[in-house]
């Protein structure tokens, strides 16, 4: 991978460039008081772009999957009905990408053009997506509290999937290129060439922030393990469940969160419209059937369900990619405090009664 | 060189309906085609225990199996009248339209059990998925060794398939057994659960390079099983087809997941060792 230096003065002037080059730039603001959020940038608010902010609640996740995306229009006329697909092909760039949230498009990757199907409609998000990742490094605006990055291994700084990267080294920034498209934009005279001493700034950050995180679940790994082997404890779910208000926050904050409802509405006298809706296993019509039989009635049933599929090695192993990638919104927006580093804390302390069961059965 | 366009999985194609039958209550069998003749041709290939999602006008997108058997020449499902998008099927008239896509899904492995007895037990409704098997062993009739089919149904009234089923009692080569749990109508056959048909003097299930097909209700399938497995079947050669809420069928809307598996495309198919693998209810 190619890095090059810039000035701290120029690093907006990507978003010009690429916004030259026609991409739609989406970037992070602040809005009021805490709240962040990814809007297109505009010749007007180009220059309130923020490079350090805690990352928006609302995961860029919806430029590929978007929370309510048309599928296909049907319209009947004659006794005839027309079936017409609803495609958007945007050309766009997100400024400002989380390392988290580039590992949660890297799974969406996996899940949704991988396997048997190839979704077309995220496909066509994805197709001209460029991503421009800017590495956490302000221990006071990037990380909040439950950034849990390091442990999931996406970040602070991502090693890939991004076709350029910068990192914030004072007055200066590094930028590294990850694929060809990433690269080309050197050519600009803002970018020169970097020297050993960039280097070594970068790591002496790097090696300072992963210390600052105040959310270590290190217990990641063995919960996988316990996930998996089904070692935990009906009523270390149920414990985990009857604090679940059903609200399903947690999935619309989540990047790597997959699911999807289909509905259908009227757009006019004799045309409908399909739509996909994001939507969440925490809820109790999620596996109704016609007829009324719910096979996942109980709600730790349902909260099971979102850690088994999050963190069973099985799915690990079949998207090559975690379904957590550590960002820490489940847990911040959790009324029940059962955001994932919270799920990983309460199983640990579980796993005492979990060997005295297993001595007990041996 | 570009890249092939990737096909989108989830745009159904128009149908036609052709004719309706009536099943039982609420149950009705639907005859289409669809409009385009390649569109047909491409479906027709389809597996058995394999299924189709459907689009009703306005309404919106269900799952339903495919009973007919590919041998057959002709594509129709049989739908209980149970929510709004089912509703609205039965609504419909000859020569209106709606939408299919598929057929998705594992279907049953039919050349994996060339060979072998077939041992068919459908409770209800459950005769539906396994239609199409039994059609299709039916038709490739030298390739399997024996064949014994067990119905059973509430009442004389909710047997399926009637016409199929006296077919079935008169084929050579085939044994159809039927029982009700209440008999009406003047019902003079068998008075029992469908395992109760196992035990009765003249039948012989063979256990012995044997797959048995189970499909039915919750309680019924539970009972069979048992059964199945005192009369020393192994877990593997038990095979049935699983129901889900599916959006997609296609694997990406998640609602059908259970366990580790994702049943719109690892199955609806799975043995009973894979059912009990899962690790949530079914
Ligand atoms: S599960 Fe929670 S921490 Fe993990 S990626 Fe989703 S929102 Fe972030
Ligand atoms: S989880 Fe890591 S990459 Fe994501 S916002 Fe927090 S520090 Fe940044
Ligand atoms: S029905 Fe959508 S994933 Fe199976």
């Amino acid at each position: 991978m190619k890095a090059r230096i810039l000035d701290r003065a120029d690093v907006l002037k990507i978003v010009d460039l690429l916004r030259q080059q026609g991409y739609e730039v989406v970037a992070p603001f602040y809005g009021r008081g805490r709240d962040t959020f990814f809007d297109t940038v505009t010749d007007q608010n180009r220059d309130r772009i923020q490079i350090h902010l805690p990352n928006p609640y609302y995961p860029p996740k919806r430029f590929v999957f978007p929370h309510i995306e048309r599928l296909m229009k049907f319209e009947r006329s004659d006794g005839q009905i027309h079936i017409e697909p609803v495609y958007e092909q945007p050309k766009r760039a997100i400024f400002g990408i989380r390392s988290c949230d580039l590992a949660g498009i890297y799974h969406l990757d996996r899940f949704y053009l991988g396997r048997e199907f190839r979704d077309v409609y995220y496909e066509n998000h994805r197709k001209n997506l460029f991503l421009v990742n800017v590495v956490c490094s302000d221990v006071d605006r990037d990380i909040n509290d439950e950034c849990f990055c390091v442990c999931t291994d996406t970040g602070p700084a991502a090693r890939d999937h991004f076709d350029l990267q910068l990192m914030d080294l004072g007055s200066e920034f590094m930028a590294v290129a990850g694929t060809p498209a990433g690269e080309a934009l050197f050519a600009d005279p803002i970018f020169r060439k970097g020297e050993a001493a960039h280097i070594e700034k970068r790591h002496a950050i790097l090696d300072e922030l992963r210390k600052r995180f105040k959310t270590t679940t290190s217990w990641f790994s063995a919960t996988v393990r316990y996930v998996t082997q089904g070692d935990i404890l009906e009523k270390t779910w149920e414990e985990i469940g009857n604090r679940c208000l059903e609200c399903g926050g947690c999935t619309y904050v989540c990047p790597a969160c997959t699911c999807f409802t289909v509905s259908d509405r009227p757009i006019g006298p004799n045309e409908f419209e399909r739509v996909r809706v994001w939507d969440a296993c925490a809820l109790s019509g999620f596996t109704r059937m016609a007829g009324g039989h719910n096979p996942r009635k109980a709600v730790h049933d349902r909260r099971n369900r979102r850690f088994f599929r999050k963190l069973a090695h099985f799915f690990i192993q079949r998207e090559l990619a975690m379904a957590c990638v550590g960002c820490g919104r489940c847990a911040a927006v959790c009324h029940g405090d059962i955001g994932m580093p919270s799920v990983v804390e309460m199983i640990r302390r579980a796993t005492g009664e979990v060997d005295k069961h297993e001595r007990a059965s041996h | 060189m570009s890249a092939p366009a990737t096909e989108n999985v989830y745009l159904p194609k128009t149908a036609v309906l052709e004719r309706v039958v009536s099943e039982i209550a609420e149950v009705k069998t639907f005859y289409w085609h669809f409009e385009d003749s390649a569109e047909q041709e491409a479906f027709r290939q389809f597996r058995p225990g394999q299924f189709a999602q459907v689009s009703l006008f306005g309404v919106g997108e269900f799952p339903t199996s495919l009973p007919p058997s590919p041998t057959e020449g002709e594509t129709f499902f049989t739908v209980r009248q149970v929510g709004s998008c089912t509703s609205a099927l039965h609504r419909l008239q000859p020569g209106d339209k709606f939408a299919v896509r598929g057929p998705y899904g594992n279907g049953f492995p039919m050349e994996d059990y060339y060979g072998k007895n077939l041992v068919f037990v459908a409770g209800g409704i459950g005769l539906i998925p396994l239609r199409s098997c039994i059609v299709y062993a039916l038709k490739n009739r030298n390739k399997y060794k024996s064949i014994q089919i067990f119905h059973g149904a509430k009442t004389p009234k909710e047997l399926m398939y009637v016409p199929n089923l006296h077919e079935w009692e008169q084929t050579p080569g085939v044994e159809c057994y039927l029982t009700v749990d209440r008999a009406t109508d003047g019902w003079n056959g068998n008075v029992g659960v469908v395992g109760s048909l196992f035990k009765k003097p003249g039948v012989q299930v063979p256990v012995e390079n044997t797959t048995a097909f189970v499909c039915g209700p919750p309680v019924m399938f539970r009972f069979v099983i048992k059964d199945l497995l005192e009369m020393g079947f192994s877990e593997k050669n038990i095979v049935s087809t699983l129901e889900r809420y599916m959006k997609c069928g296609v694997g990406k809307c998640g609602h059908c997941c259970i366990g580790v598996a994702y049943v719109c495309v690892d199955g609806p198919v799975f043995t009973y060792e894979q059912i009990k693998k899962l690790g949530e209810d079914i």
